[in-house]
């Protein structure tokens, strides 16, 4: 979770809204806080996956997925809140660099089989 | 294997051994992580980050039973129900 700063005008974040306090100390913050539940939410999802592909028969199967999913979809709830509140810096690609990509890619269709 | 086996269609609803280090294993994961989500959600200051912890660490709960329900089973009786499990004496 690097929040390297650049300054150029492909930045998508919020501003970061002042609930943390104001003279950092070794106490654990809101942000800290949220970061922990966080990657204990990434170490599960990447848990449970194994857990399912070993699974023998159908229901524990289903069963385990469905867990899993969901446990995706909770991790996801809280990344939006971390990005609205101005934790996450996302940084938009040039354009030119995504067309570049789409190009020499779009062109590997002369290898596709079907 | 005898070979005069009749073929088993699909796995039968019996925990193996490697499903049930899983399921312990995925029990302890989830256990840890609703008590975590739990203290958390009552050290962090914001209500909205505050709602948010509990609502993730209920789900965890949540989870946690329907992984129960998994060593709830009857093993004996998925065994019994496979294909001709009597206890075939090889010739």
């Amino acid at each position: 979770m690097s929040n390297q700063q650049s300054q150029n005008s492909n930045q998508i974040a919020n501003p970061q809204t002042g609930e943390l306090p104001k003279v950092k100390t070794p106490d654990m913050n809101d942000r800290d806080f949220l970061n922990d539940a966080l990657s204990t939410c990434k170490y599960l999802t990447d848990s449970l996956n194994i857990a399912v592909r070993e699974a023998s028969h159908e229901q524990l199967f289903t069963d385990v997925l469905q867990i899993l999913t969901e446990t995706h979809q909770s991790c996801r709830e809280l990344y939006n809140l971390m990005f609205q509140h101005g934790w996450y810096k996302l940084e938009a690609e040039e354009q030119q660099k995504l067309d570049q990509a789409f190009k020499q890619f779009n062109n590997y269709s002369s290898q596709f089989p079907y | 294997m005898p070979n005069n086996q009749p073929p088993i269609p699909n796995p039968p609803r019996a925990i193996t051994t490697k499903d049930i280090l899983y399921i312990k294993d995925a029990l302890s994961w989830e256990l840890l992580t609703f008590k975590k989500f739990h203290f958390m959600a009552n050290q962090i200051q914001n209500p909205q980050f505050k709602e948010a912890l509990n609502k993730a660490g209920q789900m965890h709960q949540n989870h946690y039973q329907r992984l129960l329900t998994h060593l709830q089973v009857d093993n004996n009786t998925a065994l019994a129900n496979l294909p001709n499990t009597q206890q075939q004496q090889q010739q």
